[in-house]
């Protein structure tokens, strides 16, 4: 016990020593405090770079954007760029602007089906590949290899060379089986897009659901087939449930990046019937549009959507933020 | 443990009699071949005369390299090669060295020790992939074109001169493009160690420093690969920023890949060496670390 | 080589009212091997990660050889700890792993090696030296684990439940080894398990906890014989005394009718004490079979034959309800399922008050 000199006195004499007992308490309570104290700080530190870097690179242009949407910037116009407060957002409702209620919807479809598709398509690629056969790993190599291209080589490739009704390859198999050819790309220009996001996004999803697959346990499985259950029953009741926090991985990754897509747009269709909100703001604004307070009002809206959606995405899929305890 | 087994290799789920599981194998093979055959009809293309390519579809000819001698010519004044090479080399990889420098010591203080808004934060870093990046490039040009400030009353100035054709603006936007993603998957990297083992070298006398680079580190290196694969490759891929802040100095693959289509027009068999010169080197560290990246991935990018 | 002192050390999780640990006042003196003791959730591990600084001490201290360690971190308390799963490091050799902390303080290499040797001998790891964890067995590992913490000559050993992952017949050999290894270390051990048997067997001094409180501390045997309160007399013993219970008429304690026999000392205290229910116990060791028909009616539902000694399960009726009571015997029983049978007392009988107090 460390001596205490209270007051003069000596910490023997009876009186003061409670007192001095007291204070001892009290002192280490305000340690205790002080060290959590540091000890919190000492836990913020390390994020800070990565934090600070973030927020400066895109809180930047995002409150430039924000700015801008509230005026009526146009590139090409004499006039000087007014602010109009929220204008650009209630000129949505106009009968005018419901391009922009088009370019949602197809926004949703696309991201929904090719997030979809390439779940479905990628969790047949995994169960495929989940055992052992010859050549294994040489067939994963090709199949993973569609998520290593970059688009821009990928949606020329498809489009040139397989949609194209000169020279792709798609055409010469329908021609030599007796039919007419068809330009994919105009024809179905959706579906064009929406399968090449699919084959270049399943080897993704295909990578998530192998490791599921290869995390699981033997024994709930061999106890599943002792127990007289199908290779289906199988499936569908031990293995999908372990999959799901994968799959709800792949789902958010996937939708997070296939919102945003441009490039396959620009390249393929060059918007024709597809025009997604990414691709749509693009015109309003660099695309000739000219028009970047409308524009810059629209991707605020699409932030704000996504903030929404993933909000209710992540608490549904709550145990992706699980904590270890 | 998870730490000390491989996860056990599970039983295939379907095909467990032999006649089936050989006629999955030959069904698997089939669908992989198919799969990759766009890429391998790519590859092919670009060994073809441009006659050959752009004829009817044939899997036999002769091959030549000259396509790819054809689009590796320096061309004057537009972007070369060679230059696009060096340049997404060194953007792609000092903006991936950034991105682990930054996101390792993040992920540290989200998963180990970790503060009470954790989740918000985590979901802060995700949000800024929310913002599409067609509706900043307005912003980020008019702020990569280059600034001057002069702070009253001191008389400093501040500010910098135009980033636009320069490899530091991509650096920058690259970095800030790939982090979120690596600070999500590394954290739950780090989640995956044992608690008590950090405890035991705590007890052992290991400063923070030592306990990161001794125990932290050995556990999660495949995911560190696997952040650090996927990091290059979404960096590398990059068009969209690169082409409209670089297309006038330091322009990277995609942007020179892209060129060689508008120069060349309809010219398959070039176009075709182009794309596979273009894409080899993600292509070719992916085929290399694939293993890497299903391990770190099944080791915890879930949880 | 050291004392511990728990002086009034609490701890309380952040947004709970109820602490984990509750006041803990405890010495232990040095070189003695003293057992944390309790069911899950009683804070026994809780204690122990104080003393090593893995817990905040909300409320208290905590003293090293008088030396307060409350707010100091673990690498500065000169303590060693063997976790219940090991936390082996598995990038490192059994070598590295038992030479890291010594490597953390900065030993030169040859007096490293020599230490770890000498644990490796000791623990009969030698031939494992250049294996990695993954490459062990169980018992290995917990060895690994235990030869980590020897090397450090630490003033103080932790054990974490080291021996809970181990299989009951290994479990038992380790057991002994590890007493064994602490007498000859003299090293001041603390020790938590759950297995009232492992603390009766191991420890100098047994202290018992409940949902954070400690309930007694004090030998094997004075825990056996006297134990503080009804919870401690039924989570000592094994297998466990049989508690009822039991109401007070006329100044009197009946067991399924029979009268009770008490010491003057117990029944003077007994006395004393307001109250109609109070406990009863009496260990399945203490009761026997008769043959005379003064005694407890019984009927046998269960025969636990062990073949060195046989437990039965004896349904009574006691006070109007069907309780159920244990009686020990040596050797193999003579009874079986069903049989009806006489059982009196033959050994000391706890009261326990309303409170739960023993009397």
């Amino acid at each position: 016990m460390t001596d205490t000199v209270v007051d003069g006195a000596f910490v023997d004499d009876p009186s003061v020593e409670d007192q001095s007992v007291e204070d001892e308490s009290v002192v280490r309570a305000r340690e205790v405090k002080a060290l959590a104290r540091r000890e919190g700080w000492k836990r913020r530190l390390p994020i800070l770079p990565a934090l600070i870097f973030t927020i400066v690179v895109t809180q930047i242009p995002f409150l430039f954007t924000l700015f801008y949407s509230l005026t009526d910037w146009n590139i090409s116009s004499i006039e000087p760029r007014e602010f109009i407060g929220f204008d650009n957002y209630t000129s949505l409702n106009n009968p005018g602007e419901k391009f922009f209620r088009e370019a949602a919807w197809v926004s949703v479809q696309m991201t929904v089906i090719a997030v979809l598709g390439s779940l479905f398509v990628g969790t047949g690629l995994a169960i495929l590949l989940d055992r052992k056969f010859l050549g294994q790993g040489f067939i994963r190599t090709l199949l993973i290899t569609p998520f290593l291209v970059m688009p821009v080589v990928a949606s020329l490739l498809w489009k040139t060379q397989m949609f194209n009704k000169t020279f792709g390859l798609l055409n010469w198999l329908i021609e030599s089986l007796g039919f007419e050819g068809i330009e994919f790309a105009s024809r179905y220009p959706m579906a064009s897009v929406i399968t090449v996001l699919i084959w270049q996004w399943s080897p993704f999803m295909m990578l998530i659901v192998l490791a599921g697959l290869q995390g699981q346990d033997t024994s709930t499985l061999e106890a599943a087939r002792v127990d007289g259950a199908t290779t289906f029953g199988i499936f569908r009741q031990i293995t999908f449930p372990q999959l799901r926090p994968y799959l709800e991985l792949g789902t958010l990754l996937g939708a997070i990046y296939l919102i945003q897509v441009y490039d396959h747009i620009e390249v393929i269709t060059g918007g024709v019937g597809t025009k997604n909100l990414p691709f749509w703001i693009a015109q309003r604004s660099i695309g000739g549009g000219n028009l970047f307070g409308l524009a810059s009002a629209y991707s605020i809206l699409v932030v704000i959507a996504s903030i929404i959606i993933a909000n209710i995405g992540l608490r549904v899929l709550s145990n992706l933020l699980e904590d270890d305890s | 443990m998870a730490v000390f087994t491989r996860a056990p290799k599970a039983e295939p789920i379907l095909g467990q009699n032999r006649v089936v599981a050989h006629l999955l194998a030959v069904l698997t093979w089939v669908v992989g071949l198919l799969y990759f055959f766009p890429l391998l009809w790519l590859v092919l293309n670009g060994f073809k005369e441009e006659a050959v390519a752009s004829g009817s579809p044939t899997l036999f000819f002769e091959p030549t390299l000259d396509r790819f001698g054809d689009v590796t010519e320096d061309a004057g004044n537009t972007l070369s090669f060679t230059e696009a090479f060096m340049n997404s080399f060194w953007i792609v990889l000092i903006s991936t060295v950034f991105v682990m420098i930054l996101a390792v010591p993040a992920a540290y203080a989200l998963a180990i020790r970790p503060m009470r808004m954790w989740r918000d934060v985590l979901f802060f870093f995700i949000s800024t992939k929310f913002l599409p990046i067609v509706g900043a490039i307005m912003p980020i040009y008019i702020i990569a074109q280059g600034f001057t400030v002069t702070i009253p009353l001191v008389g400093w100035e501040l500010g910098w001169d135009s980033l636009l054709g320069s490899r530091t603006i991509l650096v920058v936007l690259y970095t800030a493009m790939n982090l979120p993603l690596a600070v999500w998957m590394l954290r739950s990297f780090f989640a995956e160690v044992p608690k008590e083992l950090i405890e035991a070298a705590q007890i052992d006398g290991c400063s923070l420093m030592g306990q990161i680079r001794q125990v932290i580190l050995p556990i999660v290196a495949p995911g560190l690969a696997a952040t650090a694969l996927l990091c290059v490759i979404f960096a590398w891929n990059e068009f969209f920023l690169a082409v409209q802040l670089n297309s006038a100095g330091a322009g990277t693959i995609p942007v020179w890949v892209n060129s060689q289509q508008e120069f060349q027009g309809q010219f398959i068999a070039q176009f075709s060496a182009a794309s596979v010169l273009a894409i080899l080197p993600v292509v070719v560290a992916g085929w290399v670390a694939q293993k890497r990246m299903i391990r770190g991935l099944a080791m915890g990018a879930i949880k | 080589m050291a004392e511990v002192r728990y002086e009034a050390a609490s701890r309380i999780y952040p947004g709970s009212e109820i602490p984990a640990v509750n006041a803990l006042d405890l010495d232990i003196t040095d070189g003695e091997l003293l057992v944390l003791v309790g069911p899950s959730g009683s804070g026994k591990s809780t204690a122990l990660r104080m003393l090593a600084g893995l817990e905040h001490v909300n409320e208290g201290s905590v003293w090293i050889n008088d030396i307060d360690v409350t707010l100091k971190p673990p690498q500065d308390r000169d303590i060693a700890m063997v976790f219940q799963n090991y936390a082996l490091y598995p990038s490192m050799t059994v070598g590295e792993n038992m030479g890291f902390a010594l490597k953390q303080a900065k030993v030169p290499k040859e007096e490293r090696a020599e230490r770890v040797a000498e644990a490796a001998r000791i623990l009969d790891l030698v031939p494992y030296l250049d294996r990695k964890p993954k490459n062990l067995s169980g018992g290995q590992r917990q060895r690994v684990a235990m030869g980590r913490a020897i090397v450090r000559s630490p003033q103080v050993f932790l054990m974490d439940e080291p021996l809970s992952n181990l299989d009951a017949k290994l479990r038992v050999q380790t057991r002994t080894e590890l007493a064994d290894l602490q007498a000859r270390l003299g090293t001041t051990m603390v020790y938590v398990t759950h297995d009232q048997v492992e603390a009766m067997t191991m420890g100098h001094r047994v202290a018992v906890l409940k949902d954070g409180i400690l309930q007694q501390v004090a030998s094997p045997r004075e825990l056996y014989k006297r134990p503080k309160n009804r919870f401690v007399a039924g989570f000592i013993g094994s297998p466990a005394m049989n508690l009822l219970d039991v109401e007070r008429t006329e100044g009197e304690f009946r067991l399924s009718g029979e009268l009770v026999e008490l010491t003057s000392e117990m029944a003077a205290a007994a006395a004393a004490i307001d109250g109609t229910t109070f406990g009863l116990g009496v260990r399945p060791e203490h009761l026997k079979f008769t043959s005379d028909d003064s005694g407890i009616a019984g009927e046998v539902s269960v025969v636990e034959a062990l073949g060195s000694e046989s437990f039965l399960h004896v349904k009574v009726l006691h006070e109007g309800r069907d309780e159920v009571l244990v009686v020990h015997e040596a050797g193999d029983t003579q009874f079986g399922r069903g049989d009806h049978v006489t059982i009196s007392v033959d050994g000391p009988v706890h009261i326990f008050a309303p409170d739960g107090e023993s009397v």
